[in-house]
């Protein structure tokens, strides 16, 4: 099969493939720095158009995408607090506040060596590693993914913030919100009101541009004057190739970010934002100065966008093999083959090796292009939006975000869906209501019940069944791990100052 | 009478004059093809492969542009197609059985009368499969251990009220055996759980199993005769089952279609199916093809509608 990734390599080299691979990592990074449109998104549109190209400029255009709406992404967290995708939140937690203080080009840089150091390691894994990988994502049935939600849940204490019960709220709304929709076991209708719009659940990108873009948004348009765009619009970046070698020190959360990413983008139905959340979270308690995060450490960036990118090429893994997307995305580039008569499944790479392999290459050389078209160009000419006057860069915002939530269905009811959001967007944002909690509460709280029903059916309502594999075992493990470590640490340390006192 | 009522007026004159004079010589302009999914999915490769041939069988030069209306499973894109003027300009895609078993379920705004049935081009016969490594690997082993222990065998499913859910209920009646339903969402995460051994038996389709015949077993085919796709599959009906069941796709328009405009979709779907072209196209997206044109399209729509009916009244699935 390594030959077979050989023989690939010269077809992909060729001008017009390598073009697609470029125009594509553009394109990627403007819709991802752009809040409201996102990859799946600009994949959607593209879909259609590659109906006539060749396979291998319209896969290397989506590889290109999909790594570089993940970078994109980063751009509006670091510099204005609205993440461009919903990956992209976790970026805000430390890039925002570096921007603020003056540090916002050093978080993009760290953004995109990270990005494309993710991107790398996971199409490593992908052409490497694929058919042994796909052995694994076997291994997660239902019981598995619920204990992975889990998992991810236990990431929401860290999130919190401040305040335990404000946050414990946002939370809760956030699973509201999964709630709404068909039942996907019963085929009940909850909470839609007799609107067919409502019977798929609420679009993630719905619910995150309303909370997270519109607020900050009206509160560009609410500085009227504002005669400090000179200092905020300084981004104080020196070039890229000489900030390298000082983000060397990050190699740690490099490493542990990727791992994290390439483990997420397996399992089946997570995706990017769980990817980075995780990752932004396990950094954090390995540092040695956590109470620094929050407050613009850029390990921080490194960690979440590092494993955002890792996620990509590793999610499909389980799309090529197996037809399952590991993320939203994966699930429209799996169209995107489907168009060409390339079917998911093991036949696959017997088929089509040049096209398969081909497309692996693809995402190599997406995310390499990455630190190009990223660090040198998109970072610096993105940097400039910030020296526009404040409402009108608040005006382009919300125009741009009506485009995009419009252009997800096509339909206006997601529009006002996404004003309503930011209605409450806005008051949980002047009540101090933390954000991250309702997105985390939104994917993974649909993902673990879903699960955990399919489980419970399977087991005949024999709640035994949630600890019967080894996998399952092995992640209730985990979670019991992260959930007592902190009480462990605090009871020695308790205990430390007792016997220091005494 | 204001001026708008007699603006609304002028414009319904001029505009009902319009289409009469586009019923001359239909097609004059562009015709939207109404896509109840997302693009990239099973319905949308379907439509987006027949469209070409449709633009060149219609002729006058005309172009056939697919329009994504998802959500709802298909339903917002149906009903937008039942509600269309029925002038030829806007046809849609439409799956049976869901269509139908929607109007039972949920409140729909159309029923069976609210179409002119052009073609049904996809039938995709419904399979059982188990895991390679489960000891059912017969019809016969698998009605015996769901009777010895009722509703031990689970059974993976892409979702509730689909084909393969009713052809549950069909397995159910004939093998006098109790089963669990699993409903997934989609049928590539039941295969994958098939695949890892995480529930005893699936239904899925005869296009989503040819890719992955090394890593499961298929127990059977619900169609009259052996598939092309894989002959070497014994229909149920060989081995004693009376089970013929599947995923059908076709193309509608909204009903009262003009008969003119009628009789050329109809040669325009004739001939589309016809060509060779065409046949190697679907086959290379994974679509097993058998046509219904017009009437009898119709009649397997009732047919469809019927079995729903009976499903519902018996063994309600929501």
């Amino acid at each position: 099969m390594y030959g077979n990734l050989i023989d690939a390599l010269p077809s992909v080299l060729s001008l017009g493939n390598l073009l697609a691979v470029v125009v594509g990592v553009v394109a990627g990074i403007c819709v991802g720095a752009l809040p409201g449109l996102s990859a799946t998104m600009a994949i959607s549109v593209l879909i259609p158009f590659t109906f006539g190209m060749d396979p291998l400029v319209a896969l290397g255009m989506m590889a290109g995408i999909y790594n570089g709406a993940m970078y994109g992404g980063s751009i509006p967290a670091v510099l204005l607090r609205i993440p461009g995708t919903p990956a992209a939140v976790a970026t805000s937690f430390d890039g925002y506040p570096m921007a603020q203080q003056g540090r916002g080009g050093y978080a993009l840089q760290v953004a995109v060596v990270s990005s494309a150091l993710g991107g790398i390691a996971s199409a490593l894994v992908l052409m490497l590693l694929a058919p042994p990988l796909a052995k694994v994502t076997l291994l997660f049935g239902p019981t598995e993914i619920f204990w992975v939600a889990v998992f991810g849940m236990s990431a929401i204490v860290f999130l919190l913030g401040g305040d335990v019960i404000k946050g414990l709220i946002s939370a809760a709304f956030g699973v509201f919100v999964s709630l709404v929709g068909a039942d996907t076991i019963s085929g009940a209708e909850r909470y839609t009101f007799g609107h067919l719009e409502l019977l798929d659940g609420i679009n993630i990108v719905v619910l995150l541009v309303g909370l997270y873009a519109l607020p900050p948004a009206i509160g560009l348009l609410e500085e009227i004057r504002d005669f400090d765009t000179e200092n905020t619009g300084r981004l104080n970046t020196t070039s890229i190739w000489k900030a390298i070698p000082g983000m060397l020190k990050y190699w740690k959360t490099w490493v542990r970010s990727s791992i994290i990413g390439v483990f997420v983008g397996i399992l089946p139905g997570a995706g990017g934002s769980m990817a980075a959340f995780l990752s932004y979270n396990e950094a954090r308690r390995a540092s040695k100065n956590p109470d620094d995060w929050g407050k613009g450490e850029p390990e921080g960036v490194a960690a979440s966008e590092t494993s955002n990118n890792a996620d990509t090429a590793a999610a499909l893994i389980p799309a090529l093999t197996l037809g399952i997307p590991g993320t939203a995305v994966a699930a429209v580039m799996l169209g995107g083959l489907l168009i060409h008569g390339l079917q998911p499944g093991p036949m696959l790479f017997r088929d089509n090796p040049e096209i398969v392999f081909g497309f692996m290459w693809q995402f190599l050389f997406a995310a390499i292009l990455l630190i190009f078209l990223g660090g040198a160009l998109a970072t610096n000419s993105f940097a400039q939006v910030l020296r526009l006057p404040r409402p009108l860069l608040g005006a382009i915002i919300i125009s741009l975000v009506f485009i995009g939530v419009y252009s997800i269905n096509g339909r206006m009811f997601d529009v006002y869906l996404m004003l309503g959001f930011g209605l409450i967007g806005y008051f949980m944002d002047k009540l101090k209501f933390p954000l991250p909690p309702v997105v985390l509460g939104l994917i993974l709280g649909g993902f673990a019940e879903q699960n955990l029903r399919l489980a419970l059916r399977i087991g005949g309502g024999n709640w035994d069944i949630l600890a019967s594999s080894p996998t399952a075992k092995v992640l209730i493990g985990m979670i019991l791990l992260v959930i007592l470590s902190p009480v462990f640490s605090r009871l020695m340390r308790a205990r430390k100052a007792k016997r220091v006192a005494e | 009478m204001g001026f708008k009522s007699i603006a609304i007026a002028t414009a319904l004159i001029l505009s009902s004059s319009m289409s009469t004079a586009a019923l001359a010589d239909y097609p004059e302009k562009r015709i939207d093809l109404v896509v109840g999914f997302a693009a990239g999915g099973g319905t949308d490769v379907m439509a987006r492969t027949t469209a070409p041939f449709l633009e060149k069988y219609l002729g006058n030069d005309v172009s056939v542009v697919v329009k994504n209306m998802p959500g709802a499973s298909g339903q917002i894109g149906v009903t937008a197609v039942a509600e269309a003027r029925p002038d030829g300009y806007t046809i849609g895609t439409y799956n049976l059985p869901g269509a139908m078993a929607r109007t039972l379920d949920r409140d729909a705004d159309y029923n069976a009368d609210s179409f002119t049935y052009l073609a049904n081009v996809v039938n995709d016969p419904n399979v059982i499969v188990t895991p390679k490594k489960s000891d059912i690997d017969t019809m016969d082993k698998l009605v015996e251990a769901a009777k010895k222990r009722p509703g031990a065998v689970t059974v993976a499913m892409s979702s509730l009220g689909g084909d393969d859910h009713f052809f549950l209920q069909r397995l159910t009646d004939v093998t006098g055996a109790d089963y669990t339903v699993v409903p997934f969402s989609g049928s590539a995460p039941a295969r994958s759980a098939l695949m890892g051994g995480h529930v005893t038996m699936g239904i899925i389709n005869i296009s989503e199993v040819v890719a992955f015949r090394d890593e499961l077993n298929v127990l059977g085919i619900a169609s009259e005769k052996r598939s092309s796709m894989a002959d070497d599959i014994p229909t149920f009906k060989e081995q004693g089952f009376d089970l013929v069941n599947g995923a059908l796709r076709g193309f509608v328009a909204p009903a009262n279609l003009p008969e003119n405009v009628r009789t050329r979709l109809l040669d325009a779907f004739q001939k589309t199916y016809d060509d060779p072209e065409f046949q190697q196209a679907m086959r290379r997206s994974g679509n097993p093809t058998e046509l219904a044109l017009g009437d009898d399209f119709k009649t397997l729509n009732a047919e469809q509608l019927e079995l729903a009916k009976r499903i519902w009244e018996t063994t309600p699935w929501k």
